[in-house]
């Protein structure tokens, strides 16, 4: 199979990944809760991961909350950031882990840029917004159905101007691009484990630069007898028992990219490959969006229905993702909101050859 | 030999503390805290050297690991709570 959906999770994960799922599930215990051996592992292993991501995205390890996915990391962060009603500026690019609980807040949402690859565009109505007055923002780092790199390192410059806090979702960014909580000065980046950093599904990190809100309240193995959650991170994000072995998997994933060049450089693979990808598909006749300041995703209008296109490249062991990608606010930006897309996502393993097969594939479904 | 407790919040601030230590040279070991010493319920401490106190002390400081109380022995070889 040709797997191009790294966009939704990373598929081929190195191997060391799942020997170390297998090897925590035999070896570990509930960490922070016992002192004996197999506990001990247990808090071995997630304090390791801890670190490795602190270190990765510039932090301190009680900043690392570990979270089941973004989407998780994203509610915990606007529950702590947005009151109901608040308003809150936002991309024209975001997914709906971010819309919809913005949604649920009842906030006054602000959509600011929505011209794709354009960061005149982008930034200057995102200041637009900011001057006239915000509660937070929240914004993507990549967008996840046209891979636009948003320029999140100047609209943090804008939030910090306006002392507006802000949250940054890398659901796409992280693992293959430099994502950094302390010099930007997010409020929250929330990230999957599972997609550029290679860890199992179940897993995700929410690196919090401010008070954290709880969404779930339990046992933390800490402070028991206070009746309040703790004040201090992580346990303050951690209620009930943390996955172990996805995150004994996360670590190995997070130690594979370090081993292999870190982000930047599968990020530059991935965007080699996205560009090849873009203009061989253009080619053929297809609307592709493609721009300055893309990732390794491309997004692109067939002239058939683009989720029979989907099916057909399925059936040859292509994998892509058709639709709406969970991010209609974003196609609508881009006009795609009626026929959807096709995308194509590359992961760390990005290539050539998977261009050309994808290609060779499309074409033979193109002349049937 | 003497020894002494560091006790923790959490075990992620006792395990910070840990890799402190070690890079610091000073030896110490990760332990569930005793119940009499953690009245807030459960927690996490390092037993390390109590001639080692003053030093582990410096370097949690110096690294802003949060720690909360210091517990060493006296004379008698009863451990006691110590202002740190």
């Amino acid at each position: 199979m040709i797997y191009l959906d790294n966009g939704a999770t990373s598929f081929h994960k190195p191997s060391s990944v799942a020997f170390a799922v297998r090897r925590a599930m035999a070896t570990c215990a509930n960490p922070g809760r016992g002192g004996y051996t197999a506990a001990m592992n247990g808090a071995q292993t997630v304090y390791r991961c801890r670190e490795t991501a602190a270190k990765l995205f510039d932090c301190l390890p009680e900043q690392v909350v570990f979270t089941g996915n973004c989407t998780h990391g994203l509610n915990m962060a606007i529950r702590s950031v947005v009151r109901p009603g608040a308003r809150v500026v936002i991309s024209g690019f975001e997914h709906n882990a971010v819309t919809r609980p913005l949604h649920a807040l009842g906030a006054q949402i602000t959509v600011a840029g929505r011209k794709l690859y354009d960061w005149e565009n982008t930034l200057q109505e995102f200041e637009d917004a900011l001057r006239k007055g915000q509660d937070a923002a929240v914004f993507t780092h990549v967008s996840n159905v046209f891979g636009y790199i948003l320029p999140v390192e100047q609209m943090s410059a804008l939030c910090r101007r306006y002392k507006v806090p802000f949250i940054i979702d890398a659901a796409q960014s992280a693992g293959v691009m430099d994502v950094k909580l302390r010099p930007l000065g997010a409020a929250f980046i929330a990230m999957p484990g599972h997609k550029g950093l290679l860890g199992p599904q179940g897993t995700g990190l929410l690196l919090c630069g401010r008070e954290l809100t709880p969404l779930l309240y339990g046992g933390t193995g800490s402070e028991s007898r206070n009746q309040q959650m703790p004040d201090f991170l992580p346990d303050r994000g951690e209620a009930g028992t943390v996955n172990v072995p996805g995150i004994a998997g996360l670590y190995a994933g997070l130690s594979y990219l370090t081993l292999h060049g870190g982000p930047e450089a599968i990020g530059r693979r991935e965007r080699i490959a996205a560009v090849q990808c873009a203009m061989e598909l253009e080619k053929l006749g297809l609307k592709v969006f493609r721009g300055p300041h893309q990732g390794g995703v491309v997004s692109f209008v067939p002239q058939m229905d683009c989720e029979e296109l989907a099916d057909a490249l399925g059936k040859q062991g292509i994998a892509v993702r058709a639709g709406l990608h969970c991010a209609p606010l974003a196609h609508e930006s881009a006009g795609t909101l009626d026929s959807g897309t096709v995308r194509v996502s590359f992961g760390y393993d990005a290539s050539q050859a998977q261009v050309r097969g994808l290609l060779q594939a499309i074409q033979k479904i193109l002349n049937r | 030999m003497n020894v002494s407790f560091i006790t923790f919040r959490s075990v992620t601030f006792a395990q910070r503390g840990e890799v402190v230590l070690r890079a610091a040279g000073i030896p110490s070991s990760l332990r569930r805290t005793p119940k009499w010493m953690e009245e807030r319920g459960c927690g996490y401490c390092l037993k390390i050297k109590q001639e080692d106190i003053p030093a582990a002390l410096g370097q949690l400081r110096q690294k802003a690991v949060p720690f909360r109380k210091v517990y060493t022995q006296d004379s008698d070889g009863k451990l006691e709570e110590r202002v740190p």
